[in-house]
């Protein structure tokens, strides 16, 4: 062996990339998609026993609650700036006699 | 906060990723357990693994590559596989000869004994310097990806790269004891 050079290319010959089988992809998507599958399964699942279960219903109506407050403390708001705007336009109109 | 990706882009970058790499993983678990069926098995749980955790890896990476992680989660759970292994009595495979064994039988040097040489020399080097090898030449890992993989500074690599491949050199010169000193 003369040098690094020659060594390290002796290296990397000893150790070359090995290819892997060529069905492993194909193995490979058919794991990770089982994977997913069972994921979906697994929340559906957990979703149907929820919904069965009546001690999870205040859980799952909490934010359906807050959805509906939300949305009434909206719809308030709006009332309240139109009734306002109302009362300024009655205002002016006594105040223009 | 990052806006979570669609999980259709997120299966297909996954999809580049192993297309990319699947090769590199499958080297690494091939140079690391010896044999074809355990490394299938490594690098099939290695991208298992990955896939679990990918979204979280792509947003931390910074658009940095992916492959020092790919090669860290094999490595792990190499270490994994071989610590359950040596639990078990009924298990014998002597983890010294694997190297050679493997390239002797299946041609992958042929016949050439200067690197039969280097194989069984790689075989004694200690864990971290055997895997530092294998990162650079059977993957061509860069120093900074090499790092990366093993938890090190760009700095500490480069050492060991270097005290890696002079102590191989004096292995198969026969002058070890010199080198390991």
């Amino acid at each position: 062996m003369s040098g690094a050079a020659d060594f390290e290319s002796l290296l990397k010959e000893a150790l070359s990339p090995v290819e892997p089988p060529e069905d492993l992809t194909q193995r490979l998507e058919t794991s990770l998609q089982r994977i997913n599958q069972l994921a979906v399964d697994e929340l559906e699942k957990w979703e149907l026993e929820s919904l069965a279960d009546p001690r999870n219903w205040t859980r799952i109506a909490r934010p359906i609650a807050a959805g509906v407050v939300a949305a009434g403390a909206g719809t308030g708001l709006v009332l309240l700036a139109r009734s306002r705007s109302a009362k300024k336009t009655a205002l002016e109109r006594v105040l223009k006699r | 906060m990052a806006a979570t990706k669609p999980k259709e882009q997120l299966d297909d970058e996954f999809s580049a990723l192993y297309q990319a790499h699947l090769k590199d993983v499958y080297s690494y678990a091939y140079y690391r357990v010896g044999n074809h069926h355990d490394a299938e098995d490594l690098t099939t749980q290695t991208f298992i693994q990955a896939y679990r955790h990918f979204e979280r890896a792509q947003r931390e990476s910074d658009g940095r590559p992916l492959r020092p992680w790919l090669i860290r989660i094999a490595h792990n759970l190499a270490a994994n596989h071989y610590r359950n292994r040596s639990r078990r009595p009924q298990t014998n495979i002597d983890d010294t000869t694997m190297l050679s064994a493997l390239h002797t039988t299946e041609d992958l040097v042929e016949g050439r004994d200067e690197l039969k040489r280097i194989l069984e020399g790689v075989e004694q080097l200690s864990g971290d310097r055997r895997e530092a090898l294998i990162m650079r030449f059977a993957l061509g890992m860069d120093n900074r990806e090499i790092a990366r993989a093993l938890g090190r500074t760009d700095g500490a690599t480069k050492v060991l790269l270097h005290r890696a491949v002079k102590q191989l050199e004096g292995i198969v010169r026969g002058d070890e004891k010199e080198e390991a000193e």
